[in-house]
Formats: structure tokens, C-alpha cells, sequence
């Protein structure tokens, strides 16, 4: 008994983490099949990346997720790390509570809050397409870039701002000169991880998005529906590299913290 | 202009720009939410407001009743999977794997990071019917007819876990990494046995972690739609399911605002039972 609860614990976890990347190696590994089989392996070929990047509604879907994904990241990071900030380095009365609100879209779930920009937009007039798309990723990325920016300025000295000061300083300057350039990196992860959430929404913009500014995700959702063919996978496939690549950056740098504190 | 003054300008000035888009974005969308759940459905399909349970009292009709035991099932099935998976990864990373738990870690969020939609793509291409393990397992000769696994609670089950894995692994490994060592080479010293060190030490200083987990995947869970109508073939309806019909196909308005509010309420009491628990805890041990 003792024995079957020891190994337990490494074959559960060898197990969870073939779980979790058996199916991105199959999908990736079968983009590049000749044939439409996910099994039997036809020959190499890049014949589905090319029909994949000539589909006219996945570019179409391809460049508004683009253009929501940097327009709400940049949005999201300068909002997020601001209230990053002013809970970091000011006093004000109520911040237990501001810093919940700040949260609150992470805990909730999505689909409560896709149906309130929906219901505004109808209560408002608003007419749905880019505009409501960037409001909405912006509201599901805020949590993310304030938590980031929030750590890594909870992690500066305060004495640097008191040395500022000492040798001269005001406020504005302080804070150009000495935190700004010291929270870049983390301003940039957070702006990295905030365009890759966008760009993978799916939730927020089932509901938000207009006739003419469907997103990348949506369009592979309509397809999926009517049936997969190889030309997702080797989509998928082309994603999969997008965002591993952006982990890979921002990981990078925090485990070379990690590595640097311990 | 005074430093003080100057200050709290710049105070303000960061506070502004998250309170204005949670005011916009979040606060004054859930009240006309709220708003448009008692309001009236006109002949013309739009909404008129005004007060009536009308919605509410449809809501609790025998046919949208399975509706809100399904969904509840699913997201304490897919909880509990989730946890007995979840956490034997989370106690290897912490404690066992050593100088290799940060790169078990990175691995854990290269999922969690990719595209949610093409995370599912990837599991139909392996349960389909003409998929990865259908012909696998023909090929090999163990089964005859390819099984249908596409349409099955198990293949929503697995998408669910595959969904929500990397949530529940890393509240649980926070809480295990905090753990201090020392307490368990004491529970050692005093002879208990490596079961019992668990279940008297290990376990109970990892509930805040495990209950984070909990509320990570309880309530998303009891949100999605997109998995069971990929994996699950859409016939069990759920509440997300039912909110995307009522919105986007059949423009009613006030049910599926009333859909929402009443997810939002279950979601609410959940998330303060969590904050009053967790207190307690932590109370507890002070």
C-alpha cells in the first residue's frame, strides 16, 4: 500500500505532463503531413501552412486579432501598472478594496462579464466591432498586468526613492529616471502576456465582436463546429509556436530572477 | 501648489484610469445586467424595463432546471478530477523534483499560455472518430470499430481537465513551496509515518492553496461552453451554453440577463465563502 501511494506521486505527475503536451506534439507533428491523416504519416510537406495562410477569413480574422491584441495590451498594461503603482508606492484610504475591483475581472466568470459589455452596448447604442473588442480584452487583462507590475514593484527598494530624493530629485524625475527604467522589464511582460490573452480570447469576443471584426479565434471556432481539417492544425501549429515563444521571453527573464534571489 | 497636493494629484492621477474602466467596463455593465433581468420582453423581441419577475419565475421552470444541476455537476466533477490530478503534480513539484521544479513549472504554463481554441482542436484531433487514438488502437488490432469518444462526458471531462490543469496546479504548488521543511523532519523525528506526516502536516497546510484551486476552477467551470460543444457535441446544455443561445440566437434579453445574474450570484457566494474560510484559516494558525 505504502509502496502504490510512493509512486503515486512521480507517475501521476509523468503522466499529467504527457497529458498536457501529447496533444500539441500530435497537432504539431501532423500539420506537417502530406495527407489528411492525424495517424498515418504521408511525407513532409508545408502544403497546409500555405492553404492555411491563404484563407481569406482566417486573415481576415488574423489581422483584427492583431490589431485588438496590441491595441488592448498597450491599454491594459498602462492602466494596470499605474494602479500597480499608486497601490505600491502611494497611501490612499480603501486600498484592500481598490485592489479587489482591480482583480475582480480574474475571479468572475468571463461569460457574466462578456454579457454585460453586450447588454451596455445594446443599453448605450453602441455599435459592436473594434471599439468594444478592445474594451473587453482591456477589462480581462487589467488583473494580469497589475499583478505583474504590482510584484515587481513591491520587489524595488524604497530606499532608492529616498536616494533619488537625497541627491536632488522631484517626484517626476524620480520616477523617470530611477522606477520607470527599473520596472521596464516587467512592464514588458506584462505587455507581452496582456496581447497573448487577447489574442486567445475567446469568450469576450463571442459576444462583442461585429460583423466585419470577427477574431482569429472565432474563425477557427466556426470552422471546428462544420468539422476539422488539417488546415486548423497547421493554424494551431503556427500559434502554438507564437505563443511558446512569448512564454519562452517572458520566462526567461523570470527565472533568471528566481535564479538571482536564491 | 503644495507637496501634499501635488501628491494626492498623482495619486489620483494613477488611481483614475483602473477605476474608470472598472466603473465602465465592469460595475455599470453588471447593473444593467441586473437591470435588464426584471425588465419586460416587448412584442418586438426588444426589452422594456421595468419590474417584473417574469424571467425569473420562466428561470425556475422545470426545463431550465437540469440545466443548473448539469452545469453544477460538471464544474464539481471537473473540480474534484482536477484536484486528484492537480495535486500529486503540485507535491512533486514542491518537494520532490528538486533543481528541476522550475523547469516543471515553465512547462506547466506552455499550455496554460496557448490558444484556448486550438488547445481543444488538438484534443479532436486525437478523440475523433477517424483520430489519433481511433487508428492507433484499430492498427493495433484492439478494437474492431473505431469507439465514439467525441460526444461523451468523459471527452468532456478531459477537456475540462486539460482546461483547467495549470490552474490547479500552481495555487496548490504555491501553498507546498511556502511549506517549511523543518515541520516535516519534525513529524518524522516524532515517528510518524510518511502517510501519516501527510495527512497530519502536509495536507492541512496546503488547504489554503487547495481551496484557491477550488475557486479557480469551480466558477470558470461553471461558466464555459465552448468545450462541450467541441468535445461534448453540445447535448447536454449547460448554463454557458444556454446564455450564448439566448443572447446571440434567440435575442432574449432579460432570460439571459437573468441567466447571468443568477450564475453571477452562485459565483458571489462562492468566491465570499472562499475569503471567509481562507480568514479563518489563517486566523487559525496565528
Amino acid at each position: 500500500m505504502r509502496k502504490v501511494l510512493a509512486l503515486y506521486v512521480p507517475a501521476a505527475t509523468v503522466v499529467g505532463y504527457i497529458f498536457l503536451f501529447a496533444p500539441l506534439i500530435v497537432l504539431v507533428v501532423y500539420a506537417f503531413n502530406a495527407g489528411r491523416s492525424t495517424v498515418v504519416w504521408e511525407g513532409f510537406s508545408l502544403a497546409w501552412f500555405t492553404e492555411a495562410l491563404r484563407d481569406r477569413s482566417l486573415r481576415a480574422g488574423l489581422q483584427v486579432s492583431v490589431i485588438v491584441a496590441i491595441a488592448s495590451a498597450a491599454l491594459a498594461t498602462v492602466i494596470g501598472a499605474s494602479a500597480a503603482l499608486a497601490v505600491v508606492k502611494r497611501p490612499f484610504a480603501g486600498k484592500s478594496l481598490f485592489s479587489t475591483l482591480v482583480i475582480a475581472p480574474l475571479v468572475l466568470p468571463e461569460i457574466v462579464l462578456a454579457v454585460g459589455l453586450l447588454v451596455a452596448t445594446v443599453w448605450t447604442g453602441i455599435p459592436l466591432g473594434y471599439g468594444t473588442l478592445i474594451a473587453g480584452h482591456v477589462l480581462v487583462s487589467i488583473p494580469f498586468s497589475f499583478l505583474i507590475v504590482r510584484a515587481a514593484a513591491s520587489g524595488l527598494d524604497p530606499r532608492l526613492d529616498e536616494a533619488a530624493a537625497d541627491l536632488g530629485a522631484n517626484g517626476s524625475q524620480a520616477f523617470l529616471r530611477v522606477t520607470l527604467p527599473l520596472l521596464a522589464p516587467a512592464i514588458l511582460s506584462a505587455f507581452l502576456l496582456c496581447a497573448v490573452i487577447s489574442f486567445d480570447n475567446f469568450v469576450i469576443s463571442t459576444f462583442v465582436s461585429g460583423v466585419g471584426s470577427t477574431p482569429l479565434p472565432i474563425q477557427i471556432y466556426a470552422m471546428l463546429k462544420t468539422g476539422l481539417t488539417p488546415k486548423i492544425n497547421a493554424l494551431g501549429a503556427m500559434l502554438i509556436a507564437v505563443n511558446v515563444i512569448v512564454i519562452l521571453v517572458v520566462m526567461g527573464r523570470y527565472l533568471k530572477t528566481i535564479r538571482k534571489q536564491s | 501648489m503644495t507637496a501634499a497636493r501635488r501628491g494626492n494629484l498623482m495619486t489620483l492621477a494613477l488611481l483614475a484610469p483602473s477605476l474608470l474602466s472598472a466603473v465602465l467596463l465592469l460595475v455599470i455593465p453588471i447593473l444593467i445586467v441586473i437591470a435588464f433581468s426584471f425588465a419586460e420582453q416587448d412584442t418586438y423581441g426588444g426589452a422594456r424595463f421595468g419590474f417584473t419577475l417574469t424571467s425569473y419565475r420562466e428561470l425556475f421552470q422545470t426545463i431550465y432546471l437540469p440545466i443548473f444541476t448539469n452545469s453544477l455537476q460538471l464544474a464539481a466533477v471537473s473540480t474534484i478530477v482536477c484536484l486528484l490530478v492537480g495535486y500529486p503534480i503540485a507535491y512533486f513539484i514542491a518537494l520532490r523534483a528538486g533543481r528541476y521544479a522550475g523547469l516543471l513549472l515553465a512547462l506547466l504554463l506552455i499550455p496554460f499560455w496557448i490558444d484556448f481554441i486550438v488547445r481543444m482542436s488538438a484534443w479532436m484531433v486525437l478523440l475523433g472518430r477517424g483520430g489519433t487514438i481511433n487508428s492507433a488502437l484499430l492498427g493495433l488490432g484492439l478494437i474492431e470499430q473505431p469507439i465514439r469518444m467525441i460526444g461523451t462526458y468523459p471527452a468532456v471531462l478531459v477537456g475540462m481537465l486539460y482546461a483547467f490543469l495549470p490552474t490547479t496546479v500552481l495555487p496548490i504548488h504555491a501553498a507546498l513551496n511556502g511549506l517549511d521543511k523543518r515541520l516535516l523532519e519534525a513529524a518524522d523525528d516524532l515517528g510518524a509515518t510518511p502517510l501519516q506526516s501527510f495527512w497530519r502536516v502536509t495536507f492541512p497546510l496546503s488547504l489554503p492553496g487547495v481551496m484557491a484551486a477550488i475557486l479557480f476552477v469551480f466558477v470558470p467551470a461553471m461558466g464555459v461552453y465552448a468545450i462541450p460543444v467541441l468535445l461534448g457535441g453540445g447535448k447536454s446544455i449547460i448554463l454557458g451554453n444556454l446564455i450564448v443561445q439566448l443572447f446571440l440566437d434567440f435575442r432574449n434579453i432579460p432570460l439571459g440577463a437573468a441567466v447571468s445574474v443568477v450564475l453571477l450570484a452562485i459565483s458571489s457566494v462562492i468566491i465570499v465563502c472562499y475569503m471567509r474560510v481562507l480568514r479563518s484559516v489563517e486566523e487559525a494558525r496565528t
